[in-house]
């Protein structure tokens, strides 16, 4: 089998930090290499996903990251793709141990958001935006959002509650993820309550802004063999992309086509059908997003996308027995932009082999990763990762 | 259409697409496939097709979905909260927009009209170079 395999993790805290990009990096990297020989010894290239040069005025992520591993003339460079930055990273590194470019390469997502407050988050996102008719207009992410809930509320027999109870179970999760960034559980009433950020969403509808750093080694399995034993690593067996329309409002606003067509690549590469996968981390900056994403995924039926918090015995028929988010996702785990697309593989390292604690799903051995960016399936990237 | 007619004064570039649309004129491209662009660009995303025509388009359509900015990026925030929309014109094209009426005032289906301004002082502050005299849109319920 030569399929590429995930032998190492590691992460900052996520949320608000002192640190800098560079110094969360040393605290992934310190985990993920904390039983490995030195990178310099192991990695052979690497990718850093990052959203924007504005938050720490920085570009030249790549070299900036190399060197801080120790990394000096390997290939390196920075990936972007706003919030889908780190699984492109991911992608890369993946797709270059499969070809056989390289027998091991460091994957890397960096994002210091909170370095110019909410205003500088708001702007800098905002650059994801079509700039010639909506940057101009003052739309913001959540209302870009909004307006796909919106749309998805008046046709389907869905509601805000519905959306509130993605929340609540994604908190729930984060709860027992030593990673994530809220650490406490909610109800259904608090969320109802919270503020509107753009109607129909509420603050609590909406992923927190967080700094972090996080970093996945891929390697090829002999790499693997002499750096870990077996039970320990995990296999990326798909990976898929597709880029739709950058403006939301010129693509289908109730199934995003686009991660629908990311998803099946990675399914087919992998030569699975949406019934096998256990464990999904699909990229719920909203809440909304998680109900278009079990769909695009063929998870759940059109329009009952919102159940994905019920239990499997739960949900509407045509739905599988699939657990999405049990990170806490992008709303709880938290979604510092450029470093999501990691902390989402190692969601599946820890789950499929059997390290995720207390949030643990039972005999899960094929996992989905949906990473986005820009307004919703602008950039999507899937992986499937087996065990 | 060939690399030459790529003109700052071919709606086909924003700057030609921008002074067409301060004369009041709706310029898209409208595809072979049926697909009408807004703006226009010189390929389809629907079909990947390159035949397309300049057309002048009604500027009448409905919303198609809408929400309102609360929390503003910072050089709107004198602005908010202000409703924002997707409005469907009557070629089929969709594009986003902000609407002059209040949020509570505004529902799915409700007719509008693109209508454009000058950038206010605020705007151009913020506009880049080539954007100075870009007009704004906005959609006006009708």
């Amino acid at each position: 089998m030569t399929d590429p395999v995930i032998v190492s993790v590691g992460s900052s805290p996520v949320g608000r930090s002192e640190l800098t990009g560079r110094d969360l990096f040393s605290v992934a990297l310190g985990e993920a290499f904390e039983d490995l020989p030195a990178p310099a010894e192991v990695v052979e290239a690497l990718y850093v996903g990052n959203q924007s040069e504005t938050y720490e005025h920085q570009i030249m992520q790549g070299t900036l990251m190399a060197e801080w591993a120790g990394l000096r003339n390997v290939p390196a460079e920075r990936v972007e793709g706003c919030a889908a930055a780190g699984a492109l990273a991911l992608k890369h590194a993946v797709e270059d141990v499969r070809r056989g470019t390289h027998d091991a390469v460091l994957a890397c997502g960096v994002e210091k958001m909170t370095a110019g407050g909410t205003g500088g988050a708001t702007d800098a996102l905002s650059a994801a935006f079509d700039r010639a008719l909506e940057q101009r207009s003052g739309v913001t992410a959540p209302s870009q959002y909004a307006l796909l809930a919106q749309r998805y509320l008046h046709e389907y027999e869905a509601t805000e509650e519905d959306l509130a109870r993605i929340a609540v179970k994604n908190h729930a999760n984060a709860a027992s993820n030593p990673r994530a960034q809220f650490q406490s559980a909610v109800d259904v009433d608090t969320v109802l309550g919270s503020d509107y950020v753009a109607p129909p969403l509420k603050l609590f509808d909406c992923a927190p802004v967080g700094d972090a750093a996080a970093t996945v080694l891929v390697a090829t399995p002999d790499v693997a063999d002499d750096l870990r034993s077996s039970d320990d690593r995990v296999r990326v067996t798909g990976a898929g992309s597709a880029a739709n329309n950058l403006s939301v409002a010129e693509r289908n606003m109730t199934f995003p086509e686009g991660a629908n067509v990311a998803a099946e690549r990675a399914y087919d590469q992998a030569g699975i059908d949406p019934v096998d996968v256990d464990v999904a981390e699909v990229h719920d900056a909203f809440t909304i997003c998680e109900a278009l994403l079990a769909e695009a995924a063929g998870f759940a039926p059109r329009g009952r996308g919102v159940e994905s918090a019920l239990t499997p015995t739960e949900r509407s028929a045509g739905w599988t027995d699939v657990r999405m988010s049990t990170s806490g996702g992008l709303k709880a785990r938290g979604h510092p932009i450029g470093a999501t697309g990691i902390l989402q593989a190692i969601e599946a390292y820890e789950q499929l082999t059997g390290q995720a604690g207390d949030r643990q799903v039972d005999g899960a051995d094929t996992a989905l990763l949906m990473n986005e960016g820009g307004v919703a399936d602008a950039v999507t990237v899937s992986h499937v990762v087996e065990t | 259409m060939t690399p030459e007619e790529l003109t700052p004064d071919s709606p086909f570039t924003l700057p030609g697409f921008f002074d067409a649309l301060s004369d009041g004129r709706l310029v898209a491209a409208v595809c072979s496939c049926g697909e009408v662009l807004v703006p226009p660009r010189t390929a389809c995303y629907a079909c990947g097709g390159r035949d397309l025509e300049l057309e002048d388009q009604p500027r009448t359509g409905e919303i198609y979905s809408y929400t309102e900015v609360r929390t503003a990026p910072p050089a709107f925030e004198d602005d908010a909260p202000y409703t924002v929309a997707v409005v469907e014109l009557d070629s089929g094209a969709r594009l986003l927009g902000r609407v002059d009426a209040d949020y509570d005032a505004v529902a799915i289906g409700d007719d509008v009209e693109l209508r454009v301004r000058d950038p206010t002082e605020a705007e151009r502050e913020i506009a880049l170079s080539h954007e100075q005299d870009w007009p704004i849109h906005v959609f006006e319920t009708v």
